[in-house]
């Protein structure tokens, strides 16, 4: 389940840098107002995603990888 | 239509050839270097600098046509299509290596294990067994029956040690460029250069927690000769610092043209390329940190 959460988070983030690249090649000064937009959008994105993680392992709630000998 | 509108024609240049003699010469040095001949390091030495003095001369030579309004729409359109094809490498770099890590972690190393086909491994190798590795150093060494010494993981690397501390410098320099970047639309110059200078710094942080974090690896036994995992392992991240590292190179360029005025609030598409280059630096190391320590 939060394998799910934090992929789906991923995958929207890779979108939103997406996003700014297109209005990068594009190019005209509404894409420039999208570009910075998006960008921003995806630092919020990696932070709160970020800080998921650390919180729910800090509560217990996830282990990270162990060694699978 | 004045043809200067669909057109520039830049003149003849000798940069080309520099930077090829620059290459071959890089090449030669590192060929001859890995097979121990004594001049080899001088000459790769040598190449690196004509490569990178054919750097400075060739793009300096493209800013100063910017700057003195020789370029058009059209040369602006070329310039963010060759960006986009650069990105697209990029984009396949990464995805061939974090395909690579999937494969073997999920697929090939349990195949060998007897996954799915209850394949008698140890007759593979004397005393094979299917371990994925990841995170584990401190890593002593044992001694098959035939002779042969292996590393057996022991314990796991602390996940809220270096990477954690690394992924959320990474972080924050994203932060701190995006803070650079609205400060650059709002025409705050000394913001912007704060910003970007603070942008660079955690970037540096970054670039050296990495190398303690290879120190320790390496100590503790995990070396790119390591198995599939020490292979991808260093092949990601060493990748991933390499890009860091230009990126920092990169924002160090676009912090003296700030300062050089070469930008406006709606002509800096050099910024713009930089930056998002920067956020995708980032987010392939939100990737490496995921799904090496987390799914």
């Amino acid at each position: 389940m939060f394998k799910i959460l934090i992929l789906t988070l991923i995958l929207i983030i890779l979108i939103t840098l997406g996003v700014g690249l297109i209005n990068l090649v594009k190019g005209k000064s509404q894409n420039s107002i999208t570009l910075f937009k998006s960008l921003k959008l995806r630092i919020i994105l990696s932070a709160v995603l970020f800080l998921i993680v650390i919180f729910s392992a800090y509560m217990g709630w996830i282990e990270p990888n162990k060694v699978n000998l | 239509m004045d043809n200067k509108q669909l057109y520039y024609v830049p003149n003849g240049t000798y940069w080309p050839i520099i930077g090829s003699v620059g290459v071959s010469t890089l090449f030669i040095g590192l060929a001859n270097q890995m097979h121990g001949v004594e001049w080899g390091m001088t000459v790769m030495l040598l190449g690196l600098a004509i490569l990178i003095f054919m750097l400075f001369g060739w793009l300096g030579q493209v800013v100063n046509e910017s700057v003195s309004g020789l370029y058009n729409d059209k040369v602006d359109a070329s310039f963010r299509l060759g960006m986009a094809w650069f990105i697209f490498s990029e984009v396949m770099f990464f995805v061939a290596f974090f395909i690579a890590l999937f494969y073997a972690r999920n697929l090939s190393v349990p195949w060998l294990g007897g996954e799915g086909n209850n394949f008698f491994t140890p007759e593979l190798w004397n005393g094979f067994s299917a371990t994925w590795q990841q995170i584990a150093f401190n890593t002593p060494s044992t001694t098959l029956q035939n002779g042969t010494e292996i590393s057996v993981p022991v314990k796991l690397v602390n996940t809220w040690g270096l990477p954690a501390l690394n992924t959320a410098l990474l972080l924050l320099s994203g932060v701190t460029l995006t803070i650079a970047h609205h400060a650059l639309r709002a025409g705050k110059r000394n913001n912007l250069i704060f910003w970007l200078i603070a942008t660079i710094f955690l970037g540096v942080l970054f670039l050296g927690f990495q190398v303690a974090e290879y120190g320790h690896a390496y100590a503790d036994g995990l070396k790119l000769t390591s198995g599939i995992y020490g292979s991808t392992f260093y092949m990601l991240t060493g990748f991933h610092g390499f890009h860091v590292t230009v990126g920092a190179l990169m924002l160090t360029v676009i912090l003296y043209r700030v300062q050089k005025g070469h930008f406006s609030k709606d002509n800096h598409f050099a910024f713009e390329g930089v930056a998002w280059y920067w956020h995708f630096v980032d987010v392939v190391w939100l990737g490496l940190f995921f799904f090496v320590y987390w799914l």
